[in-house]
């Protein structure tokens, strides 16, 4: 694989901070000085090169290996290039990433993409609770890009989140898209429990819901172009790894009336 | 010197044109006919900005996988003479025309570093219930009317390096037979993308020069050009004319003006002698009106 490549030389015995590790940044570093970046959370803080073997050179991609939960905040800051990572990593993956393209061949943890911008977030495996929310300190949860999940998230995924798209693979856990103020959530597996509390916009699409809170209204079958632009949209940006289009026909489901109402649940119409 | 194409004498002439702004917008429905319809109607009143405030029409039909939504489409082009001149002809050609037909959705049809608003003004008759979903760089407002919701995107590309006044003046002695020539050319036309022939069916009869006899009336009969005038005015008409037909052309560049005129001239060439067709020339100033100058030798 070209580009620049961290391999981590043993399972990590403390949490280790790739907060800013981009391939832009490091791009524009020396051998030298990428070894003596800082991935440490404590005081004294921990040498890049002591981590991670470096090996070729820093380019478009930027390749990290062995990783795995303690790896937190990898792919912040992201903001053009490619960044792979080979295994699971921590939380806050993609951090306020405003740019790029972030595969993970593996799981993520809790607050992936939170406070993002934009770019692409592709993960093989599962992602943890609040996945594009908001963390304590933020206004908003995610804020724009398109974040793909080929397994499950946890609970609150789009928590507050306000622009952006998260498409899940598997199912979403409970709560998703709670507080939400924009965005769309596609869960092809289906969506999980009382999702939309307190939703204000927002779009929620699965072929199913198991459980809807009393608040939402059911406002019944449509045809709805945005659907069909969004389906359109996603196939340009995302090709093969876009959702397949919903049927013409979808069953709205308005909510939550306890606020504004303007968020929405879409479902097969039946 | 004129020159000879096939029978039909070319003028040394050229036709001026001026700078205009000029903007794309997408509109798609159910079927193609129905975005024909919606189209025609926002398009309709707008062959000249000296009375229409924008000059509009139709540059080309869409496929399904060409349009945002993955329905047919066609694609308009307004022109104005500033970006700010654009703005209320968009909003009440939409609001009132594209809006109201059923099924329709708006979609920005050009790409441009300056834009212009499309939905902003047609979102606010959704009074409230309407939302917004940003996909990458663009909004698209879904406004709530009766037949579902009404898709608009939040704004369009414009562009201020458009040209409009792009023409061709056809000349012969078979007024029938001229206007089918002007029909083929116009035909010819309507191949070439980016471009519009704003006239009805692309084509005047009411070629103008500036102003007139009476006060507040900027644009006047080209007695020059009327037949029916002929002995009596300095006419440009030789004894065997009997008509004069127009075929106006406004691009979102020089070049797809040219270009269009270039096929057009070729198709009255081609078969217009038959047709009573004796010359082709061109409308200008003397170069005082634009500083877009399309030389007839250099077109065909």
């Amino acid at each position: 694989m070209s580009g620049l490549t961290l391999r981590l030389k043993a399972p990590a015995n403390e949490r280790i901070n790739l907060s800013g590790i981009t391939p832009g940044r490091l791009a524009a570093l020396s051998a030298h000085e990428i070894a003596r970046l800082n991935v440490g959370f404590d005081k004294v803080g921990l040498p890049l090169g002591d981590a991670f073997d470096v090996s070729g050179s820093a380019g478009e991609t930027l390749t990290i290996e062995g990783s795995g939960a303690q790896l937190d905040y990898a792919g912040s800051e992201l903001d053009s290039g490619t960044l792979r990572i080979v295994g699971n990593t921590g939380a806050y993956t993609a951090r306020r990433m405003s740019g790029g393209k972030l595969e993970i061949r593996g799981n993520a943890g809790d607050f992936l993409a939170s406070g993002m911008t934009g770019g692409i977030i592709h993960v093989s495996g599962n992602a943890g609770n609040s996945a594009g929310g908001f963390i304590p300190g933020d206004r908003f949860g995610m804020l724009g890009g398109i974040a793909v999940i080929e397994g499950n998230v946890g609970m609150r995924v789009g928590e507050k989140m306000r622009r952006g798209t998260i498409i899940v693979r598997g199912k979403t856990g409970e709560g998703a898209g709670s507080r939400m103020i924009g965005g769309t959530i596609w869960a092809e597996g289906g969506i999980g429990p009382r999702p939309g509390l307190m939703m204000r916009r927002g779009t929620l699409i699965g072929p199913s819901v198991e459980e809807l809170l009393p608040t939402f209204a059911d406002c019944g079958k449509h045809d709805l172009v945005i659907t069909r632009v969004l389906s359109c949209y996603l196939k340009s940006v995302l090709g093969d790894l876009a959702p397949k289009p919903m049927p013409l026909f979808v069953q709205k489901i308005g909510g939550d009336l306890a606020t504004i109402g303007r968020g929405e649940i879409l479902l097969p119409a039946s | 010197m004129s020159t000879t194409v096939n029978g039909i004498q070319i003028d040394d002439t050229f036709a001026e044109a001026f700078g205009m702004s000029g903007t794309g917008i997408i509109i798609t429905a159910d079927s193609m006919k129905w975005a024909r319809i919606a189209a025609t109607v926002a398009t309709g009143f707008g062959t000249s900005v000296i009375g229409c405030g924008a000059e509009c029409g139709i540059d080309r039909e869409l496929s399904p996988d060409e349009t945002p939504d993955g329905r047919p489409g066609v694609r308009i082009l307004i022109f104005g003479f500033s970006p700010d001149a654009l703005v209320p002809q968009i909003r009440n050609r939409i609001g009132q025309c594209v809006l109201t037909s059923p099924g329709s959705a708006c979609y920005a049809g050009l790409k441009a570093a300056q834009s212009i608003g499309l939905g902003k003004a047609p979102r606010f008759f959704g009074d409230g219930f309407q939302t917004a979903k940003k996909l990458g760089d663009s909004r698209y407002w879904r406004v709530p009317v009766m037949d579902g919701e009404f898709v608009v995107e939040e704004e369009t590309g414009v562009t201020t390096d458009a040209v409009g006044g792009g023409n061709v003046l056809i000349v012969g002695k078979d007024r029938a037979g001229l206007l089918e020539t002007a029909e083929a050319a116009v035909d010819a036309i309507a191949k070439i993308d980016d471009v519009i022939t704003p006239f009805p069916g692309g084509i005047v009869r009411s070629g103008s020069k500036v102003g007139a006899k009476y006060a507040g009336m900027f644009a006047s009969s080209n007695d020059a050009f009327c037949p029916t005038l002929r002995g009596t005015v300095k006419s440009e008409l030789g004894p065997d004319t009997l008509a004069v037909l127009e075929i106006v052309i406004d691009g979102l560049t020089s070049k797809a003006v040219a270009d269009a005129m270039r096929a057009g001239l070729k198709a009255i060439t081609d078969t217009g002698a038959k047709r009573g067709v004796t010359r082709v020339t061109a409308g200008n100033y003397g170069g005082k009106l634009g500083q877009h100058h399309y030389h007839l030798k250099e077109l065909i």
